[in-house]
């Protein structure tokens, strides 16, 4: 399981909201399964990955035993990236799928493509990293660094929301959305915002955690997250509650078949879908034309 | 088979489309058949009603029309692809094929803008980049190509075929010629549309030799000799259909290998080796079935290791007979 929060704080900072959040029954959105108003969930989010930031990719390895890794080559192979291509990452604070496109544009493979294409491609390639949450993007800036792409032309980091991007219209080759669309208010915007930005030939990939369906394995995965996970929570970071919120807002989340087609509706073409390992974790995909 | 793959299946084989023109490769990933989500359907209308009547000339504007240097015996090496117009398409497409999802069409746009970076750039993703650019269409196009550069092969192949046919009806004069000269006449045809590639052809067989496109490879050149039978006059209802098909395959296949190293101006070599087969193979088949009585299965595999005798003779590669091997013996 990729994790999306973990902290010992995610307690005290959900819990007021909680309880105004029971007085409403208009415009509430799911946080796990407890309703919270629309307003706070952003807000509720970006303080969670506050506090979990730098202790994000010992979790995700943790939780997902270190399968989130392959899922995110997945992704990245999936969208074919190259040289001279104009990317945005939505949710992508820790950089960790940027960085990969990067590397695979940067890979020997894609250099002889350049070379054969014969332009400067790689002077106009450009990686959009863009969080809601200015932490997480320090995280990545961070681990940037550690890579020795601190100064890289091709990183950009832009603090954002994705139900409203910054970015123009018709500005993108590739959008890629990783555990991320699951934090949001409202899907459709997301959809909405990613479909406005891309270009005409342009990819959408989303990788989010999804709904098991192979009996057995269902059975054993619903027994690992609604009891397992909580308890690796508690013990880990201390705190049940969250990974409670964790489990809850995965069976929140529309189905595959659900998904796919508001990403269809969102004026996406050949949408389609992949899941891996059995429906942990789906990758959906289309493209704009 | 991006281009037309569907419309071929009506027009020649009259089979029944399953009115669905998804991209058979892709479809595993695809939810099948699923209308919420397929581009195609009409529960997507907003896709659906805008392409019939704004893409159809888009495509047709940019579609190549290499007929010309293929009638003109390819006396140039130029890339016919570089013409902008192509009437050719459209009395087919108005024959009652399926329309194509929008998706669709921008493939087959970015794959015509394509070809014409073969000569430079090869068979290549590199090719394939450009042709998308051209088209102005991102390049993250590509992607929707499950097997990459085989679709741009695939698409050269069904685009040859398409010209091939409108040849067939165009030219009357093809009716005047006997059947063996008929038969030269149309390999030629075909195989001259390769001229302008012809440096970069080894790398096409090469791809369509690749065990993940050998089926479409095969279908493709099962279809091309079909249609050059059938253009030749031969009803195919014959018993012996099965053996026809697979020596004309060997005539074909070995003629298409030998212009490979063809240096001869317009391939002159080429057609005179094409033209000495093609009566080869009419008079042994009279000479083997009426005089000794052989079936023309024997006619077959007797031709295909002379001509393989041949193609090694003149100095081919060995995995170029590999390739012929495996498309020509399924
Ligand atoms: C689980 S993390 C995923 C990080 C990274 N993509 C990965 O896969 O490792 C979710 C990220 O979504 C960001 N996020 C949440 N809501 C967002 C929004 N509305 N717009 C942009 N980013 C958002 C959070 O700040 C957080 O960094």
């Amino acid at each position: 399981m990729a994790l999306r929060m973990c902290t010992k704080s995610l307690r005290r900072k959900l819990f007021p909201v909680f309880n105004s959040a029971s007085l409403l029954h208009s415009h509430s959105t799911s946080f796990g399964f407890k309703e919270v108003r629309e307003e706070e969930k952003s807000q509720m989010v970006g303080n969670v990955f506050s506090s979990v930031a730098s202790n994000y990719d010992l979790m995700n390895d943790v939780m997902s035993a270190g399968l989130h890794r392959l899922w995110k080559d997945r992704l990245v192979s999936k969208l074919n990236p190259f040289p001279g291509m104009r990317h945005l990452d939505v949710a992508g604070g820790t950089g960790d799928v940027a960085f990969r496109i990067l590397e695979t544009i940067n890979s020997v493979d894609h250099r002889a493509l350049q070379d054969v294409l014969e332009d400067n491609l790689h002077e106009d390639t450009q990686i959009y990293v863009c969080d809601i949450n200015p932490n997480m993007l320090n995280v990545g800036k961070k681990r940037a660094q550690e890579r020795g792409l601190e100064n890289h032309q091709s990183l950009v980091w832009v603090e954002g929301d994705a139900e409203a991007l910054s970015f123009e219209d018709d500005s993108m080759d590739g959008y890629t959305i990783a555990f991320g669309i699951r934090n949001v208010t409202h899907i459709e915007k997301v959809l909405a915002e990613a479909h406005r930005v891309l270009k005409s030939g342009g990819r959408f990939l989303c990788l989010e955690l999804s709904h098991v369906e192979v009996p057995v394995f269902k059975q054993l995965y619903d027994y690992y997250s609604f009891s397992v996970i909580p308890a690796i929570g508690e013990l880990v970071a201390g705190d049940r509650e969250s990974y409670q919120y964790l489990v809850e807002s995965i069976r929140r989340f529309p189905s595959q078949d659900k998904f796919a087609s508001m990403i269809a509706d969102a004026g996406f073409q050949k949408v389609e879908y992949e899941n891996l390992v059995g429906g942990v974790v789906a990758v959906h995909s289309g493209w704009k034309f | 088979m991006y281009r037309s793959a569907a419309k071929r299946l009506l027009l020649l084989q009259s089979r029944v489309c399953n009115g669905h023109p998804q991209i058979s490769g892709v479809r595993t990933l695809t939810i099948p058949n699923s209308p919420r989500f397929s581009s195609t359907s009409a529960s997507s209308s907003q896709t659906f009603s805008d392409q019939s009547p704004n893409f159809p000339h888009q495509s047709h504007a940019q579609n190549p029309n290499f007929s010309d240097s293929a009638s003109s015996a390819s006396s140039s090496q130029s890339s016919g692809f570089e013409s902008e117009d192509a009437p050719h398409h459209e009395s087919r497409t108005s024959k009652g094929s399926p329309p194509r999802a929008q998706y669709q069409e921008e493939q087959a746009r970015v794959l015509s803008a394509s070809l014409r970076h073969v000569p430079n750039l090869g068979w290549t993703e590199a090719a394939m980049i450009a042709g998308a650019r051209e088209a102005g269409v991102s390049p993250s196009i590509i992607g929707s190509f499950p097997r990459k550069e085989a679709a741009l092969v695939e698409f050269f192949m069904d685009e040859c075929l398409q010209l091939l046919m409108d040849r067939i009806d165009s030219e009357k004069d093809l009716r005047n010629l006997i059947p063996s000269e008929r038969i030269s006449k149309l390999v030629r045809i075909r195989l001259e549309m390769q001229a302008p590639f012809i440096s970069k052809w080894p790398q096409a067989l090469s791809i369509q030799a690749q065990p993940q496109n050998i089926t479409t490879s095969f279908k493709q050149r099962a279809m091309l000799v079909d249609e050059i039978w059938h253009a030749a006059g031969d009803e195919a209802s014959d018993v012996d259909w099965y053996a026809k098909r697979a020596a004309l395959g060997a005539i074909y296949s070995t003629t298409e290998v030998y212009m490979l190293t063809d240096k001869s101006p317009d391939f002159h070599d080429t057609w005179t080796f094409l033209d000495g087969r093609v009566r080869d193979a009419f008079d042994l088949k009279k000479t083997f079935q009426e005089d000794f009585h052989v079936t023309p299965q024997r006619v077959v595999e007797f031709l295909q290791a002379k001509y393989l005798a041949e193609a090694v003779g003149a100095g081919m590669g060995s995995s170029l007979q590999g390739f012929m091997r495996r498309v020509f013996q399924g």
